[in-house]
């Protein structure tokens, strides 16, 4: 993996130059707003998945309680962020319920139509409904990479599913000293 | 040979331990006077399965379990499951191809002679659909796994975290 000389080695898949993410504002089940861009000193992790995911998307969040932990009281600064996909299951209520069940702290949300939409294409996410006869109903194959964005609202680096949970656990440690 | 019924297993499984509590009638090892080893040489001829443990989940969310299946000394085909805490068990598969992880139901897993299956993260696992009560740390969730010679292969699975 290579990295320019100047910018951070992270032991994830580096987005060099980092990339300037849009904002985006989600309503929560208590109609306060959730609004994943830049906020100071406080980096951001994010997935996409759905809450009917059985393996995938609870290994990710699983691992996220591991990284939290590692970083101690630092992780108090960061906002592990679970979006769903499959919004028309997963209501905000449902998301944010989801995201809590691995940690108290951990933001579950979920958007309308056309900024669960937004959001997906900015990060070059993609979803789809599989009908498979499963007694769970449609599945849903989607992206599964988590995403590491620093609090200037930049996209630094991505962690494909199956990377080490420490690989995030050390660039998170990273970014918060850079920004600290 | 054992008989179809003989073969049928009762396994109890605890975090990292594989206790066998009730092992097939005429499979003990005469001869060998150490009941560990006796244990040893049935699980390696009788299908078995360990190492498992659930998912904690909500009431009425999704769950999976994850475990070890041997097929023991002849072949075996996984064709079914259910647990009394789920409307539903299916065996499925997360594969990754272009960035994408999809799922696959596996209504049938066929395992030669000596072969395992291990479900783990990522790859196989049992689907728990809609759960009936919620899964806590520390509950035990009974697992019956189906072959298609008509054999149950019981395991009782704590619910843990990864």
């Amino acid at each position: 993996m290579a990295a320019c000389s100047s910018a951070p080695s992270f032991e994830g898949v580096a987005i060099d130059p980092p990339r300037d993410m849009p904002a985006f504002t989600f309503v929560a089940p208590d109609s306060a707003r959730v609004v994943l861009g830049p906020e100071a000193g406080r980096p951001m992790v994010l997935f996409f998945g759905y809450t009917n995911c059985p393996d995938v998307c609870p290994t990710t969040m699983a691992d996220w309680t591991r990284v939290k932990t590692r970083l101690g009281p630092d992780a108090a600064r960061v906002r592990f962020v679970f979006v769903t996909v499959d919004p028309d299951r997963d209501t905000p209520a449902v998301a944010r319920r989801y995201a809590r069940q691995f940690d108290s702290t951990f933001v579950g949300v979920s958007g309308d139509p056309a900024t669960t939409a937004a959001i997906m294409q900015a990060y070059g996410v993609a979803a789809g409904r599989e009908e498979l006869g499963s007694a769970a109903g449609y599945l849903v194959s989607h992206s599964s990479q988590v995403f590491l964005v620093n609090a200037a609202g930049q996209l630094v680096a991505l962690y494909p599913f199956g990377t080490r949970w420490e690989a995030l656990a050390s660039d998170l440690a990273q970014v918060l000293e850079q920004e600290s | 040979m054992t008989t179809a019924k003989q073969r049928s297993l009762k396994q109890w499984s605890r975090v990292g331990l594989a206790m066998m509590l009730a092992a097939c009638a005429g499979e003990s090892r005469p001869g060998s006077a150490d009941s560990a080893v006796a244990s040893a040489a049935a699980l390696a001829d009788q299908p078995l399965v360990r190492d498992a443990w659930v998912r904690p989940a909500d009431s009425g969310a999704m769950s999976a379990a994850y475990f070890v299946l041997h097929g023991g000394q002849d072949s075996l085909e996984l064709v079914g499951a259910a647990t009394p805490v789920a409307r539903a068990a299916e065996v499925h598969e997360s594969m990754q191809h272009d960035g994408m992880m999809h799922m696959q139901p596996r209504p049938a897993i066929a395992l030669a002679p000596g072969d395992s299956l291990v479900f783990a993260p990522g790859g196989l696992h049992l689907m728990l659909i809609d759960l009936l009560r919620p899964l806590s740390e520390g509950d035990t969730v009974p697992l019956v796994l189906r072959t298609a010679r008509g054999d149950s292969l019981q395991v009782a699975a704590p619910v843990r975290r990864p």
